[in-house]
């Protein structure tokens, strides 16, 4: 009969031990995984107020770890942690989703424009080829060099795509394709206004 | 029986408390919803994260705890956060829509300066013939100012700034260029040389009794002397690029420097009606090619040119020439006949300081600390 009450605490301390709960760690990490690459995808850029809240949720998550770490070990309960992490796990992944494809869009958008840019130009620089050479060149001679810093224009939206600045490159490759074509208007006016006139030859000067 | 009241009134108030009011959470809801509305992540991420934090903290508080009931007289500590979240957000709203509203304000503002000071660059810039002394710069300009448009339009009032900024450091490195290319113009010492040069023609014409011609490019005139004497004034039309110094073969520029009629074209020998030879280039034009090439400020593949002339009209429509000075074709025959081989041409930037060139210059400047 003494032994068997000499058993007792050692029976509780084992009781306690393995009833004592533990931070669900795995969730934890997967959930920072996911969110990790949530940022990856550009969520931070194209869907900044969810991708913050979500941030928001993995420090709630957090706080919540410490508060239960802090308190004795039989009280504690890991459960509203594994709950916000499987909650910030699959709203990470739904996020990722969400930026991928707006940072899509924007990049098809950007491709798009960056496009319509290229040709707009090149019909200025076909114009521009087709004004006449010699004295009557003069007067397109400022339309030439609107239409090579055009050209050279384009290399900045280029860069911009690059960078994965698709804002920025779409509304340069638009605003290029814009002035081409008030540029091409001009030379179309020029050469009909020119055109009446005939062509001289070459000379130095 | 007081004892069954008393129950009874614990009873209905335990049972009417939630644990956190329904309104203050649709509340703060409504708060995150005018913050992302002011795309306050976008625009002060600081301010939007400190707000997303806190909300998500009590979120998940407020789902841990929506099925606590509590006794009416026990702190709510969660709804007291809430409400201090509320108005805490209430604040922000308020004032980052005050600093939105400032931000679109400025923005709105700097587009019209800059393009302001633009369109006047350019209604100056062509008023003196000097665009192509901007090289690209000028659409550099314009597409940035595209872009400040697109980024308004777009609510993106800090790119907006930014692109607007960036066209007006564009214009003041135009203003810079034009200073660096013309500043000869508002060169006391450069225009009494000018001044000496035309001078000098007049008294070789009263010397001689015979004529001169003094071309001034900055007020695009032409005046003919005899005997020291001013005979006509015309205006004439310079090169495309006729405002900068001739520099090489295909330039644009037309040429300054003292010079001489070596041959008179009349019709039928020259496509510009009639014409005046100049015996461009003369030994100062070649020494100044020489260096240009030496310090390789002219490519190596470029000639010194020539055939510089004085004529007259091909094409009506035609405002410039390829280096040349043009007159109107009666002037042109005028002029023909009052001149013989070996008249002095006499050709100078600018003949007074308050030319058009310096004044444009100096209204540039005058305006570069506007933006």
């Amino acid at each position: 009969m003494d032994k068997r009450f000499a058993m007792l605490p050692i029976i509780c301390a084992l009781l306690i031990l393995t009833a004592c709960a533990k931070p669900p760690r795995e969730q934890i990490e997967a959930a920072e995984q996911a969110i990790k690459e949530a940022q990856a995808s550009g969520a931070s850029t194209y869907v900044p107020d969810e991708y913050a809240k979500i941030e928001g949720t993995l420090a709630a998550l957090k706080k919540e770890e410490t508060d239960q770490e802090g308190k004795f070990a039989l009280f504690r309960d890991y459960g509203k942690v594994e709950q916000l992490a499987i909650n910030a796990k699959s709203e990470a992944e739904r996020l990722k989703t969400e930026a991928t494809k707006k940072k899509e869009e924007a990049k098809a958008a950007a491709l798009q424009a960056q496009q319509v840019a290229q040709e707009a130009v090149k019909t200025t620089l076909e114009l521009v080829a087709k004004a006449p050479v010699g004295k009557d060149r003069a007067a397109l001679e400022s339309i030439k060099a609107d239409a090579e810093a055009l050209k050279a224009s384009l290399n900045q939206v280029q860069m911009a795509i690059d960078t994965a600045d698709y804002p920025t490159a779409q509304t340069k490759a638009k605003a290029i394709h814009e002035k081409s074509q008030a540029v091409s208007q001009e030379i179309e006016a020029a050469l009909a206004k020119i055109g009446r006139g005939k062509p001289s030859a070459a000379k130095k000067k | 029986m007081l004892g069954w009241g008393a129950l009874a009134l614990a009873g209905s108030l335990s049972g009417c408390v939630e644990a956190v009011p329904q309104d203050v959470i649709e509340a703060v809801e409504n708060i995150d919803r005018d913050l992302m509305e002011l795309r306050a992540a976008e625009f002060s991420p600081n301010d939007y994260t400190r707000f997303a934090h806190q909300w998500m903290a009590l979120k998940s508080r407020v789902q841990a705890d929506e099925d606590l009931i509590r006794w009416p007289w026990e702190p709510n500590d969660l709804e007291i956060a809430l409400r201090q979240l509320q108005e805490e957000g209430s604040h922000t709203v308020a004032r980052l829509t005050k600093e939105r509203e400032s931000l679109r304000r400025s923005a709105e503002d700097k587009i019209a300066r800059v393009e302001d000071r633009f369109r006047m660059m350019i209604l100056q810039v062509s008023a003196i013939d000097s665009r192509l002394v901007l090289g690209q710069k000028p659409v550099e300009t314009d597409l940035l100012m595209k872009q400040a448009h697109a980024f308004y339009e777009q609510g993106r009032y800090d790119r907006s700034l930014d692109a607007s900024d960036r066209a007006a450091q564009n214009l003041a490195t135009q203003a810079a260029v034009l200073s660096s290319e013309l500043g000869r113009y508002a060169n006391r010492d450069r225009i009494s040389r000018w001044q000496e040069m035309a001078k000098d023609t007049v008294t070789w014409s009263r010397i001689h009794r015979t004529s001169a011609i003094v071309i001034s490019k900055a007020d695009r005139v032409l005046t003919l002397y005899r005997n020291g004497q001013k005979v006509l004034a015309y205006p004439v039309r310079l090169g495309f690029n006729g405002i900068r110094e001739k520099r090489y073969q295909g330039d644009g520029a037309t040429p300054e420097g003292r010079y001489r009629i070596s041959s008179k074209r009349g019709q039928g020998q020259t496509q510009f009606y009639r014409a005046l030879v100049l015996d461009y280039p003369n030994e100062d034009d070649r020494r100044r090619y020489r260096f240009g090439r030496k310090t390789g400020q002219i490519p190596t593949s470029r000639a010194i040119g020539g055939q510089i002339e004085i004529h007259g009209v091909e094409n009506e429509l035609m405002a410039q020439t390829l280096g040349c000075v043009m007159l109107d074709n009666p002037k042109m025959v005028l002029l023909y006949d009052r001149v013989d081989k070996g008249t002095p041409v006499t050709i100078v930037g600018a003949l007074h300081e308050q030319n058009s060139v310096a004044l444009t210059l100096a209204a540039l400047d005058d305006r570069r600390e506007e933006t």
